[in-house]
């Protein structure tokens, strides 16, 4: 394999970062994957299972890994942050902080790969549904912690008697979050209403939702399996208030397709909050001197899959919310502009 | 007009607590009332809105209030004027004939905000620590419901409670804290009595079931609803209910030791004999 | 009629209703169901509901809004404008098309017992104004701890809140109201009943 010598950064261990940094390596460029936390793979590690066929997400977590630990020209640093970027002419100089202890390391790359990921919207500001304050009511990603936790421990779990899923906190609500749709959550809260059924068939579940989005590959078919094949109760409505009774947590709503307020009994509450870009991403953005949109996403040139700017590239959730399968294709595609970027064919470049 | 005493008692805790009340006899009703029972056209309410803002602009100060009807009405009546310049216009080229003249600089608060911010000061000053008295609060609609600015949360308030504490009294939290008292427009309007109390049977209901022994208000409307319909609910079956009612202002007022008669409790259907027997407090001091 | 057809719809109702201005964001309404989920007369009249109102509004069902009794059920609490995720205010909009059913002459049954109250309130430059008995009686109450007898509105301002009603023509909008010229209503939402629970 020849050593080509020019470096891409990559920012960011999750799925988009890993299928960014496995493809460049694969190039036969050097990668250098940064990650913050001390393992790899991001929202992907944190889950219980996929959508929509349920698999096993360490599976692929482990594939990606092991392809990298394969390639001799990708170094992967974990507990490492980028505390400062710059250009440098034709390159980017880098200070790369790690641990606790917070070592320092300086390097000079050629290009830049911004995968920094997505972040979740803080649904405490809504009063209405009390998170922080009643018992059960929770966010969809500890909520996911939970489903890893009764997978893991099913016979010492106690089943909840019912449960609701809050569809929309955050999004499509120009009021008090975002006017935009998160797009996965649809997908990502009927995969855990189907989990818990299939961990307890007893538990009621419902699902409270605006509009179900489910456009991609076997979608509509696994939310049509969760409401027709495990009896989860598809509420359209957007609940009004959430209430702790007598230990247990009153949710009150209107089913639209009815015309009838409606109030059910449940002993958790799960609150789909919106996707928002995160802090690092806006502060990376910043110091490359790249664009981002009025909510803190990074902004592609104008029909590039995945440029943000000369020499630097993005993907995954740092442009917009995505799911896995998206997150590997658009870090495919960042890979794909490296390697175009770092080809010694000037025709090629735009 | 139904319950003098929370007039005194605000001008007497905001004497305490060191705030210099200004009182305008000028000063008109806002005529938002009849305005939302479609009873006046918009204009004139707008225009009259303008009016008073303007005479309190005159004097460089800001208009506080103590009711949220009117404080939601201003505060909504105002925003139109601010938004819409050719409402603006018109009131001013009305008022203009007096010489009154509208910039929108004023700003209108309800004095629950003050005690909020005066926290500190009402626990410096109080001198009647409502000990053992399990109070509970009624924020009502139109404070809350004007989202922006405003001191809590509107679904999950907690800052009644947070004055309560600091007085001596144990808050209460009851299922139906934020419901609609229903008054006002509900009850002198769209509803008659005989359907407005069902809704406030469910209300009272859950304050009974955790032995609430004041409830609070920061509205004479809703004050008038939950002191004045009780005797009704009793007639319809809830038993064993017996719950005062009486503003914010009042029970800050009788902790900062402000004499009871000056309160006006006989104002209330609802005695509040009870509850002036558990504080200790000699009646006629 | 079974189905709605949309030449029995009204062009721009929305426009139409929202003549004084008031709520620019209708068409922002998701359908969402927040509003109807915290309305306290949702709760107790099955047949009110915010949200299809809304709907009949951009949809241009007249004939159904202004003829119905559910318009005249808003307490104006304003707890959907409080939770609505677009800021729709709904109250003002209920305000809004309870004055096109007047001018329709619909629900005059609703506002004509205001008006011997509004008229005496526009002499008093204050809203509550009871009759002579309750008027002593406060007098009476107000004696007792020590305030004035009547909250003072000095007489400039009386004049001035009276002529900034008659300027603007609603004192001679308050005295034509007739109840004579009422139009029977209907109930089209569904059972249109109360429930008492």
């Amino acid at each position: 394999m020849r050593e080509r010598g020019k470096t891409a950064l990559v920012v960011g261990g999750g799925p988009a970062g890993l299928e960014s940094a496995v493809k460049i390596g694969q190039a036969g460029y050097r990668a250098l994957l940064v990650e913050k936390e001390p393992t790899l793979g991001g929202y992907l590690g944190k889950l219980c299972k996929t959508f929509p066929r349920l698999e096993n997400p360490h599976d692929l977590l482990d594939t990606k890994i092991g392809l990298l630990e394969k390639i001799s020209t990708i170094t992967v640093l974990t507990d490492t942050t980028v505390s400062a970027v710059q250009r440098k002419g034709d390159t980017f100089t880098a200070r790369l902080t790690t641990g606790a202890i917070s070592t320092d390391a300086e390097v000079e790359v050629e290009a830049v790969v911004l995968a920094t990921g997505f972040d979740y919207y803080d649904v405490s500001r809504y009063g209405e549904y009390g998170y922080g304050v009643y018992p059960g009511v929770m966010n969809s990603v500890e909520f996911e912690a939970r489903l890893k936790e009764w997978s893991s421990r099913q016979i010492n779990a106690k089943p909840p008697g019912a449960v609701a899923f809050i569809q929309c906190v955050g999004s499509r609500d120009p009021s008090k979050g975002y006017p935009y749709c998160s797009k996965i959550c649809c997908m990502y809260s009927a995969k855990q209403a189907f989990l818990i059924k299939e961990l307890f068939p007893e538990t009621n579940c419902y699902v409270f939702y605006m509009d179900y989005r489910a456009a991609g590959k076997e979608y509509e078919e696994f939310v049509r399996s969760v409401i027709e094949q495990k009896h989860v109760r598809y509420v359209r409505g957007r609940p009004a208030k959430v209430f702790p009774n007598n230990g247990r947590l009153e949710v009150r709503a209107e089913d639209t397709l009815m015309g009838s307020p409606v109030e059910v009994e449940v002993d958790m509450v799960i609150l789909a909050g919106a996707i928002i870009p995160r802090e690092e991403t806006i502060q990376l953005a910043q110091k490359l001197g790249v664009a981002t949109d009025n909510y803190g996403f990074l902004e592609h040139e104008f029909g590039s899959p995945a440029t943000a700017g000369d020499g630097i590239f993005f993907a995954g959730g740092c442009g917009f919310a995505v799911e896995i399968q998206g997150a590997l294709e658009q870090g495919a595609a960042a890979a794909a502009e490296v390697s175009a970027f770092f080809s010694e064919v000037p025709e090629g470049r735009n | 007009m139904e319950y003098p005493g929370t007039e005194n008692a605000v001008k007497e805790v905001l004497k305490i607590l060191g705030v210099t009340v200004v009182m305008d006899p000028d000063q008109t009703c806002c005529a938002g009332y009849v305005l939302t029972c479609s009873g006046y056209l918009p204009t004139a309410p707008l225009a009259v809105t303008a009016r008073n803002l303007a005479l309190v602009e005159q004097k460089g100060l800001d208009t506080y209030v103590f009711c949220n009807g009117c404080f939601g009405y201003i505060r909504e009546l105002s925003h139109i004027l601010c938004s819409h310049p050719h409402y603006l216009e018109m009131s001013n080229q009305l008022i203009g004939r007096w010489g009154y003249k509208y910039e929108g600089t004023t700003r209108v608060f309800h004095v629950q905000e003050l005690y909020a911010l005066l926290k500190d000061r009402i626990a410096e000053h109080v001198v009647r620590p409502l000990t053992g008295l399990r109070v509970a609060a009624h924020y009502g609609c139109h404070y809350l419901a004007q989202q922006y600015g405003m001191v809590d949360d509107g679904d999950l308030p907690t800052f009644h409670e947070e004055l309560f504490d600091i007085m001596g009294a144990t808050p209460v939290f009851y299922k139906e804290r934020r419901m609609c008292c229903g008054y006002s427009v509900g009850r002198g309007f769209t509803h008659n009595e005989e359907l407005v109390q069902p809704h406030l049977a469910r209300k009272f209901e859950s304050a009974r079931d955790e032995r609430v022994e004041l409830m609070t208000t920061v509205c004479p409307g809703c004050n008038v609803a939950l002191d004045r319909e009780q005797p009704n609910m009793i007639k319809r079956g809830l038993d064993g209910l017996n719950i005062p009612v009486i503003d914010l202002s009042q029970l800050v007022a009788l902790a900062l030791g402000v004499p009871i008669r000056k309160l006006g409790f006989d104002a209330n259907t609802t005695s509040l004999d009870g509850v002036v027997k558990k504080l200790g407090i000699e009646k006629g001091s | 009629m079974v189905r709605e057809r949309d030449k029995d719809w009204t062009d721009d109702l929305y426009k139409k209703v929202d003549c004084y201005d008031l709520v620019d964001n209708l068409e922002q309404c998701l359908q969402c169901g927040k509003c109807v989920g915290n309305c306290p007369v949702a709760a107790i009249t099955p047949s009110y509901n915010s949200r299809q109102i809304i709907r009949d509004i951009l949809m241009g069902n007249m004939e159904r809004l202004i003829r119905s009794e559910e318009i005249w059920r808003c307490f104006w609490c304003a707890n959907c404008y409080r939770v609505c995720p677009v800021d729709i205010h709904f109250p003002f909009l209920m305000m809004e098309l309870r004055f096109k059913a007047l001018e329709y002459h619909y629900g005059i049954k609703y506002v004509f017992p205001f008006k011997k109250f509004a008229l005496r309130a526009l002499e008093e430059g204050l809203t509550f104004v009871p009759g002579t008995k309750g008027r002593e009686k406060i007098q009476n109450l107000r004696a007792t701890i020590d305030t004035e007898p009547w909250p003072v509105v000095s007489d400039k301002a009386k004049k001035e809140f009276k002529a900034i009603f008659d300027l603007t023509g609603t004192t001679e909008w308050i005295e034509a109201l007739n109840e004579e010229s009422d139009n029977p209503m209907i109930c089209t939402y569904r059972e249109g009943k109360i429930v008492d629970e």
